[in-house]
């Protein structure tokens, strides 16, 4: 009660002002400004953990992705050109973000697959080969051995929507579940004329990460050696790399400069990763613009307060009161007001999460309910600093009278 | 707490004083704790400059104020409201009232920073130097007089070793004036402390010990 009065007495002589307007206008500018820094923290962070979060988001955050030499007027048809030599490779494990390269084997040799019943389909196949560790949904049966006449092969997912919803709808022809692929025996020739073998192949697994036909390795090597055309150059043409961060831009840069490519569905994240890196900076740099005018407003507004309180506070400190007394009085006054915008700032970024949070889960993508660690940081530095501003102009006003 | 003071001379009056040495201008006097000091001087002899040098409000000057030990010149302004709290006080010639405050507040809002006077006691004061009916007034309402003694209890709202008073009784009658030493001179004594009044002429109702001409 008592220190009440005192207090009412104080605010009566040095809160007197005739500029609220000023004063709702810093405020609603250091509010802005706090929103749009905490909103494009939080998106930057968003959009790293929709890339390369622990959570569910695999269609984001694939890490695999297979290049070529890009095929150019220079280079077609010259021998080798677009191969890959040792060295390339050796250069490749060590670019950034990658973690691992892989060769793709290719099949040197004619394969012929013709699949009977009520499915006459007959065609040319190419045939490739993965190391293991680098095969999705890797089956149990995967496996051959020279003489074995059955052969197991890994289809593109892409090959049976192809099917599915291109071919068979226009053909008049099934659509055919994954299970009932399996389903299916092709008989598989191998080689040309009297030099030839079939074999019985049939899918056992389907795969999103490679784009073509895989037999096991063994294979490829036994088909290539018994029927491979003489001379055939037996570099690879293409790799599978394992890369931490394919949306990186020093990742694509080191691919860009040596003209080497490769699905763009990989690396499209990195241009949107650019783009929302522009985009975050561009907010952040506008938001710390705002933040700088509306924290120069409100010390400016703090200033004229005392200012307009120069003969009150003059009194004060000749009646006895002191110095850090009058200041921790005006900062009581004026901090809960900074802490009220970021409150407020915040409130709208936890509600922004909530919704982005919610959008995205439409997609299949999970975001946490929760603003990431860097949005609070981001909150408790520019609190801290804002803290320290109308602190630090507070008392050198007070000091100067 | 003794007062001292060594070849202080404002820099305003240096012309004045450099012509021959007056009063406590420019040579050493000291005071101490108890006594109480009457300072004679006319207009414009630096009255109210010694007043507010004595008080730390000033620092355009040469030589030197000690408080007991302590320099003025050195002191920092957190240390100078410690001083103006705990060991001096001061009844100011153009009274600096808040005017925006009620009579009550003026005295309030110094007796809540130290309290050590009570409300009834602050009230009785009041009430002795006849400002009840004012006591709700607001301060740019009220007559010289009634400021001034609003002033002098304000000026009683703490502790204090030394009470400096600079004209305090120039707009009071001579009963008021009489009503105001006798209440100055009961927490004076209560507080068993100095007081240097300066003044145009001698008062017959202050008890001076020593007499300085400025």
């Amino acid at each position: 009660m008592s220190d009440n009065t005192q207090k009412n007495m104080l605010r009566k002589l040095l809160m007197r002002t005739q500029h609220k307007s000023r004063l709702w206008a810093a405020l609603l500018a250091l509010c802005i400004g706090t929103t749009l820094l905490l909103l494009s923290v939080m998106i930057w962070w968003n959009f790293r953990e929709l890339l390369y979060g622990k959570s569910q988001n695999d269609t984001l955050g694939s890490t695999f992705l297979i290049i070529g030499k890009r095929v150019t007027e220079q280079n077609m048809g010259v021998a080798n050109a677009t191969v890959f030599q040792q060295t390339d490779i050796d250069s490749l494990k060590l670019a950034p973000q990658v973690q691992d390269v892989g060769i793709i084997g290719a099949n040197h040799f004619p394969v012929y697959a013709i699949m009977g019943g009520k499915l006459p389909l007959a065609t040319d196949l190419p045939l490739e080969s993965v190391p293991d560790k680098f095969i999705d949904n890797m089956p149990a049966d995967w496996k051959w051995e020279p003489g074995s006449r059955s052969l197991p092969i890994i289809v593109s997912s892409q090959f049976l929507d192809i099917y599915n919803y291109v071919f068979a709808p226009s053909q008049g022809l099934p659509q055919l579940s994954e299970n009932s692929v399996k389903s299916i025996a092709l008989n598989l020739k191998v080689g040309e004329g009297d030099k030839s073998e079939v074999f019985l192949a049939h899918v056992v697994g389907f795969s999103d990460r490679i784009g073509s036909v895989l037999a096991p390795q063994s294979f490829i090597d036994y088909g290539n050696k018994m029927y491979g055309k003489p001379g055939a150059a037996t570099a690879p043409s293409q790799l599978i790399l394992k890369a931490k961060d394919p949306s990186d831009t020093k990742f694509t840069d080191y691919l860009q400069r040596r003209d080497y490519a490769t699905n763009s569905q990989n690396l499209r994240w990195s241009k949107i990763r650019a783009i929302v890196e522009v985009v975050t900076s561009a907010t952040g740099i506008l938001a710390l613009l705002l933040m700088g005018i509306g924290t120069l407003v409100f010390i400016l507004f703090i200033e004229l307060t005392i200012a307009h309180a120069q003969h009150s506070l003059t009194l004060l400190l000749q009646v006895g009161y002191s110095p850090h007394y009058l200041s921790r009085f005006m900062i009581k006054r004026f901090l809960p007001l900074v802490f009220g915008t970021v409150i407020v700032s915040m409130v709208i970024t936890i509600v922004s999460q909530i919704m982005a949070s919610m959008l995205v889960k439409s997609q299949g993508l999970v975001l946490p309910l929760v603003p990431g660690w860097p949005v609070w940081a981001a909150l408790v530095v520019s609190t801290g600093i804002l803290g320290l501003l109308v602190t630090k102009s507070i008392s050198g006003a007070i000091k100067k009278q | 707490m003794k007062l001292s003071l060594q070849g202080v001379v404002p820099v305003p009056l240096r012309e004045k004083v450099t012509a021959g040495k007056s009063g406590m201008w420019n040579t050493s006097v000291s005071f101490n704790k108890g006594e109480y000091v009457f300072i004679q001087a006319p207009s414009g002899t630096g009255k109210t400059t010694l007043i507010h040098i004595l008080y730390g409000l000033r620092k355009d000057y040469t030589g030197d104020v000690k408080w007991q030990d302590r320099s003025l010149t050195a002191t920092d302004n957190e240390t100078l409201a410690g001083l103006r709290t705990k060991n001096i006080s001061v009844i100011f010639q153009d009274m600096r009232l808040f005017p925006e405050l009620t009579a009550w507040e003026n005295i309030d809002i110094k007796r809540r920073l130290t309290n050590t006077v009570t409300e009834s006691e602050a009230n009785a004061w009041l009430d002795r130097l006849g400002l009840q009916e004012k006591k709700n007034s607001i301060g740019k309402t009220l007559s010289y007089g009634e400021q001034q003694r609003v002033a002098i209890v304000r000026a009683l709202m703490q502790p204090f070793e030394w009470l400096l008073m600079d004209e305090p009784f120039s707009h009071l009658d001579h009963a008021n004036t009489q009503k105001a030493i006798s209440l100055i001179l009961e927490v004076v004594k209560k507080h068993n402390a100095g007081m240097i009044l300066a003044d145009l002429d001698e008062n017959n109702f202050f008890p001076y010990t020593q007499t300085v001409i400025l």
